[in-house]
């Protein structure tokens, strides 16, 4: 605009254009300032879980004498949690495997997208019931599409129990 | 309206109707409907069992939503096939696009409100699809639930899409819509018949009656016929259930299930934005002059690779439903499946 400018004072009507198009572009900066402040602040807003921190627990899950050296057991614990903006008992599954000496722990969340496997005993094999993963007793994937081994939890065992621990 | 309209273009004005009733049955559902974990299963429990009508307006809802997509679907097609996309009906076409993906999201978001087993597991897979997106996949993830798990936030962020942010962005690109298509007229047959303009009124009106008729007609019996099912409530415990999404979603269900392992993103993300971001490119990217089928070739025969594509997988994950769950679809039992 400042190259045009000598040429335009000479000329009342393109100043009265260089006035239009000027208050124009204040004003578009205007909306665009009143969009981004609510919106911006909306978008901080919304993404408030992102900054979530989770810090590790352990949980007591049951007596290490009910698991036997090669059995598979599920196990269903409760557990305090902050859901959003209640406090809230919740019910959790894990599979514990005792092999000669050492005790792991299972998540049955499948690696692929996330449904529940189930073990079954028979067969000594996780199913994932949603695109039919497998994985072996010790929750290596061993065939469909799940990527990579089930999760496991580290285990200690204390006083007689087997702890588990997990982000909460 | 130029001579050549006919049964084909009436899907538009159902399409309508059926958000229309959408919008009706959804504000009635609002006033039942409470979004938390605690009381959302229980007032749709409600809803389906003790109120006035109630298990009626539900299935006019939850069936609404299958017949709109089909019928979406069905007009996307005519379009397409049709080359109305073509200049000057570019940005009708791209309002119609935003408008196909809304519904969409509509149909994501309405799923959990139930809150029971179908509505929970559904959005635990669909869900955890964003978190194949490379590098940001898990604050995505996090950003859509609300938090690490589907929980109490993941089921009000989604009402407020449902009811606020949804409603509102379809009723501005539907005006748009709307007036575009009023603006540039009908587009008519691909070849231009001889002919002075036909009126609207009345043959034109009389068959979008009888089609108005027949689809509002089908959605009724569906919602009479199939009462809207409610399994257990939602439990994340559960190692004994298995998901299935809606049968507009078995498709990506069905194309994840042949994915090798570490493939997901392609099935998941790529190839789903790929087919959109062409459908918003298809009025640049088909520069014939002509409308006709044959003058376009390769762009038919794309866009006939992709229906076949997603109605061949629909088709497989229709016929791998295993008969447990189809009974747990029509009938209200609890979420007891065999794997
Ligand atoms: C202004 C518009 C809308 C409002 C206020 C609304 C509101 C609601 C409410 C309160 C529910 C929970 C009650 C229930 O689950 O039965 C619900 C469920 C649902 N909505 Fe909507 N809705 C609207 C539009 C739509 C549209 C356009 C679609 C689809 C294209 C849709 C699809 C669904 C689905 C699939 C469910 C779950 C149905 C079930 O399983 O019972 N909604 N909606
Ligand atoms: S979620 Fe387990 S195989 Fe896909």
């Amino acid at each position: 605009m400042d190259r045009n400018m000598s040429h335009e004072e000479t000329n009342p009507d393109s100043i009265q254009i260089s006035r239009r198009k000027m208050m124009g572009v204040v004003v578009g900066v205007i909306n665009l300032g009143l969009i981004a402040s609510v919106v911006g602040p909306v978008i901080g807003f919304a993404a408030a879980p992102l900054g979530q921190k989770r810090k590790q627990q352990w949980i007591a899950l049951m007596d290490e004498k009910l698991i036997g050296p090669g059995e598979v057991k599920e196990v269903t614990y409760s557990l305090k949690i902050v859901d959003g903006y209640h406090e809230v008992e919740q019910m959790y599954t894990v599979y514990l495997r005792r092999g000669t000496d050492d005790v792991i722990c299972i998540d049955p969340t499948c690696t692929h997208l996330g449904c529940r496997v189930k073990y079954q005993t028979e067969h000594h094999k996780f199913v994932c019931p949603c695109h039919g993963g497998v994985f072996d007793d010790e929750g290596n994937n061993k065939s469909g599409p799940p990527p990579k081994p089930l999760e496991r939890h580290p285990v200690k065992i204390e006083g007689g129990k087997v702890w588990i621990s997990r982000d909460v | 309206m130029p001579p050549g309209v006919g049964w084909w273009q009436t899907l538009g004005n159902l399409i309508m109707t059926l958000l229309i009733f959408q919008f009706v049955t959804g504000f009635a559902l609002a006033m039942y409907y409470s979004p938390s974990p605690e009381a959302a299963h229980a007032s749709v429990r409600h809803i389906t069992y003790d109120v006035t009508l109630g298990s009626f307006i539900r299935g006019l809802h939850a069936w609404g939503s299958s017949v709109i997509v089909f019928v979406v679907a069905l007009h996307t097609m005519r379009v397409f096939f049709w080359g109305s996309y073509k200049k000057p009906r570019e940005v009708t076409w791209l309002a119609g696009v935003v408008i196909f993906q809304i519904v969409l999201g509509f149909s994501f978001t309405g799923y959990l409100l139930p809150w029971d087993q179908r509505a929970y597991w559904a959005t635990v897979v669909g869900t955890r699809i964003a978190a194949t997106v490379p590098l940001i996949g898990h604050q995505l993830l996090v950003f859509i639930r609300g938090g690490e798990e589907v929980g109490a936030l993941t089921l009000t962020r989604f009402f407020s899409f449902h009811v606020m942010l949804l409603p509102a962005s379809l009723m501005a690109f539907m005006l748009a819509h709307l007036f575009l298509v009023r603006k540039h007229h009908i587009a008519g047959p691909v070849e231009p018949q001889k002919g002075p303009p036909v009126p609207f009124y009345p043959n034109q009106l009389f068959k979008d009656a009888i089609v108005l008729l027949v689809g509002v007609g089908l959605l009724i019996y569906l919602a009479i016929a199939f009462p809207p099912a409610l399994e257990a409530v939602a439990n994340p415990t559960g190692t004994d259930f298995s998901p299935r999404p809606e049968w507009y979603f078995l498709g990506l269900y069905e194309l994840l299930k042949i994915m090798p392992p570490g493939w997901e993103v392609v099935a998941a993300v790529i190839i789903p934005t790929t087919v959109t971001i062409g459908m918003i490119l298809l009025p640049w990217l088909d520069r014939s002059r002509s409308r006709h089928p044959a003058k376009r070739q390769w762009v038919i025969f794309s866009g006939i690779a992709v229906i076949l594509l997603i109605g061949l997988m629909t088709l497989k994950g229709i016929l791998e439903t295993p008969p447990e769950h189809k009974a747990a679809s029509t009938e209200a039992v609890a979420g007891k499946q065999t794997p």
